[in-house]
């Protein structure tokens, strides 16, 4: 409801002042950009006229064929960055998890990389691309490293973290009940350590997003993520397709926070009986 | 062979679960000469300890509060090695924790990812029992301590007693040899904890497990022992033993427990004053001379 306001209280501020549209874009003009990027065209950002919006006032209707919605570059965009995540974060859970796993459980290799994580983690994703591209080049390769340095120590330092709030009697209990050596892992530390591992995983998927964008916004490969077509509004100075694409960034972003991490968090904790998730 | 115990053999009516027989002499547990320091510190926890708890005997730790109780009862278990001692259960030596000797924690332990039915289950499916045999066990489980309705509700849908209560059964489904219990009950409130002490007596009573339960609580200590040993702190040693040569089951409201009470307490009060002029909190309570004749002389002077 806030957002429709505000959102309508810029709209008509542009109209009313009449703000150019190549320096700083109303929301209709993100949102012609939004559909054109889906091959839709429309054109709400003109002012009222004849067959607004679906068609553009004073111009002849542009008549080449446009590929349908699901080949449109927002779709593949998406599907490619979508892609990339998946693939990257799993690789990024598998080192992240392992190296907080051996961190909560050998003192000595905590003392060791601890405070090196914590430094890694203040280092900007966007660090790690000049690396990449020198050691494994400008191709998909370089940008799954960017990614997995990206999110993997925080993912590491979450788990231990995490690993450590567990109550030692749990371990007692399970010892005592006679879960020994690797049953001890599987059925009792394994369980105990979910909520941990959620509130890890979701910590690990903003970075690994982050991490991904920036790649993506660097790296020019033949496959075309969001961060490409971010790269692209900026070459063509399309500040409306610039702001479509941060606005799309900012919403993928949340959905799988919300819909996905936040649920399963609150999903494990509604089961621990810990306090709700947010 | 005291007189209580010859009055439960012969006394009317007869333990119901004196039928399933037990072996003769299983749940003898032998702690031979304990020696326990924490790292970092020069005092001994425990030096020196042995005990010998007998086959369906419930013996009762007291002692203040950091006098090596609860160190002992972690060493019955396996969860902490002696320096020096061994500890026997049945004449073998125990190397670690396992579910011949159960623990029955002061915060329960119980898995909160869990049910109650599945953490009574939980000792059983790591022995390698079949589906079918382990749901059976874990129904008469949890009939045995009352919870039937109450199988599949998660840990934190449980009240304290009945958390207790779950860890009790979690313990005696496998069957062990000796129950070891920590201050079980510390984080209950009274009423609760009487119907636990009841409830626990019955169970034993049932089942004639060998209990070794620590406490700080005299009154606790009381109602359920057979015997109660009192431990000196700094170094942990045993001060006094006394045996209560009350029947079972008891009726916790009578006079001889209330003067038992009174007796053991006076034993142990020296114990817990020393302690805690160790620690400089020396605190003796006053008596309502003391405190009219303090309540006199204020105000005198207006």
């Amino acid at each position: 409801m806030i957002w429709a306001v505000i959102l309508l209280t810029w709209e008509g501020a542009y109209r009313v002042i009449g703000w150019k549209a190549y320096q700083f874009p109303a929301p209709s003009h993100v949102l012609d950009s939004t559909l054109d990027m889906l091959n839709v065209r429309a054109y709400f950002g003109q002012p009222l006229h004849r067959g607004w919006p679906w068609r553009a006032k004073n111009q002849l209707p542009d008549e080449r064929p446009r590929s349908p919605i699901y080949r449109s570059p927002l779709v593949i965009a998406q599907l490619v960055s979508g892609t990339r995540l998946v693939v990257g974060f799993s690789i990024s859970i598998l080192i992240g998890g392992m190296l907080g796993l051996l961190m909560w459980r050998w003192r000595g290799v905590d003392e060791f990389f601890g405070p090196l994580f914590l430094g890694m983690q203040t280092l900007p994703s966007v660090c790690w691309i000049p690396l990449a591209i020198l050691t494994f080049g400008i191709n998909e390769s370089g940008i799954l490293f960017v990614l997995v340095m990206g999110s993997c120590f925080a993912i590491a330092i979450a788990l231990r973290d995490g690993l450590r709030t567990i109550p030692p009697v749990y371990q007692k209990a399970g010892l005592m009940l006679g879960a020994g050596g690797w049953r001890l892992y599987r059925y009792v530390l394994l369980p105990a350590s979910l909520p941990a591992m959620t509130s890890s995983l979701r910590q690990g998927f903003s970075f690994a997003w982050r991490s991904l964008m920036g790649a993506e916004l660097i790296f020019m490969v033949w496959n075309r993520g969001l961060g490409f077509l971010l790269h692209v509004g900026r070459e063509f100075s399309d500040i409306s397709q610039v702001i479509a694409v941060m606005a799309m960034m900012v919403i993928v972003g949340m959905i799988v926070d919300r819909w996905f991490f936040a649920a399963l968090e609150k999903r494990v904790h509604a089961r621990f009986g810990l306090q709700a998730a947010r | 062979m005291t007189i209580a115990e010859e009055e439960i053999r012969t006394g009317s009516p007869p333990p119901p679960a004196d039928a399933p027989k037990e072996p003769v002499g299983r749940g003898r547990l032998v702690l031979d000469k304990i020696d326990k320091t924490f790292p970092g510190t020069q005092m001994a926890a425990v030096r020196q300890l042995s005990l010998t708890c007998e086959p369906g005997e419930f013996v009762v730790v007291v002692g203040p509060s950091g006098c090596g109780k609860s160190t002992l009862l972690n060493v019955a278990a396996g969860m902490l090695k002696p320096e020096g001692g061994r500890v026997l259960l049945d004449g073998r030596p125990i190397n670690g924790p396992g579910p011949d000797r159960a623990v029955v924690f002061q915060d329960h332990g119980l898995f909160p990812w869990l049910t109650a039915g599945q953490n009574i289950e939980f000792g059983l499916k790591m022995s390698g029992m079949g589906k079918e045999q382990r749901r059976h066990r874990v129904e008469e489980a949890l009939r045995m301590v009352h919870l039937s309705q109450s199988g599949r509700k998660l840990v934190h849908e449980l009240s304290g007693g009945m958390r207790q209560r779950v860890a009790i059964a979690r313990s005696l489904v496998m069957n062990p040899s000796v129950l070891l219990m920590d201050e079980p009950f510390a984080a209950l409130d009274a009423q609760t904890r009487t119907l636990m002490h009841a409830q626990l007596q019955d169970l034993w009573v049932q089942t004639r497990k060998t209990i070794l339960f620590v406490t700080h609580s005299v009154g606790e200590a009381v109602r359920l022992a057979d015997r109660i040993i009192v431990l000196h702190a700094h170094p942990g040693r045993i001060r006094a033993e006394i045996a209560i040569e009350l029947p079972h089951p008891r009726n916790f409201d009578s006079r001889e427990i209330g003067e038992l009470v009174h007796r053991v307490r006076r034993e142990i009060e020296d114990e817990v004053n020393r302690v805690n002029a160790q620690m400089a909190e020396y605190w003796k309570p006053q008596t309502p001379d003391d405190l009219g004749g303090h309540l006199v002389d204020m105000g005198g002077g207006i």
